[in-house]
């Protein structure tokens, strides 16, 4: 992944440049059986994350959605975390 | 007759036997074929865990199947798999308008080179977004 730094004057604060995945890496598809790579764009609570977190581009973050919500519906993601199966 | 290539995944109930899920499987396939479609591949997965309960069960065998067929088949494998309580779930996907076995054959034997990065190394959320020096 690249970094950008852009300094900020009075805080120094840095900001890291997103680059979307998908973009990135061609042979990275997105597909509702790999629920393995969508883990990743989901928070805790199972949640879909905003492309504001991941830097996911528009195109591809609608993929994303999608393919998060049919393996919703397979049982491969959790809607939420509150039907785990331990506890 | 014009065909569709499509994929259905399934999750099958975790105490059938294999020889269970071979038989709907063999059932799911020879109504593809008996309306002039074609069987690309099957691919079931291993007992695999669930992300929450479906019908009490914890765990199950997902079953993928891609064919070309054509249109009105769905509906077909669509009430099957409903009316059979083994099948816990399933989904139907269109994966493109016209089913073309000669390219697929294609590109089956000149397989895409396999990703050059490493899936698990890159993770997409590890970062917030600012970073305090």
């Amino acid at each position: 992944m690249q970094t950008k730094y852009i300094p900020r004057h009075s805080r120094r604060v840095y900001v890291r440049r997103k680059v979307c995945r998908f973009c990135a890496d061609k042979a990275l598809t997105i597909d509702y059986k790999d629920f393995r790579t969508l883990k990743h764009f989901i928070t805790e609570r199972g949640k879909i994350l905003p492309r504001r977190i991941t830097g996911t581009c528009a195109r591809h973050q609608r993929q994303l959605t999608n393919a998060i919500k049919q393996a919703r519906i397979m049982a491969l993601l959790p809607f939420t975390s509150g039907h785990e199966l331990n506890g | 007759m014009k065909l569709r290539y499509y994929e259905t995944f399934y999750l099958l109930h975790p105490d059938l036997t294999e020889e269970d899920r071979a038989a709907i499987s063999e059932k799911l396939q020879r109504i593809v074929m008996d309306r002039g479609g074609q069987i690309v591949e099957i691919s079931p997965w291993p007992l695999q865990k669930l992300a929450y309960r479906v019908k009490k069960q914890t765990q199950g065998y997902y079953v993928l199947m891609q064919y070309g067929a054509p249109p009105d088949v769905i509906s077909d494998l669509t009430t099957t798999m409903r009316l059979d309580d083994r099948v816990l779930k399933f989904i139907t996907v269109k994966k493109a308008e016209r089913f073309d076995p000669k390219a697929l054959a294609k590109a089956r034997e000149n397989p895409v080179p396999p990703e050059s990065g490493d899936e698990e190394a890159t993770n997409p959320v590890q970062d917030p977004e600012t970073i305090e020096e």
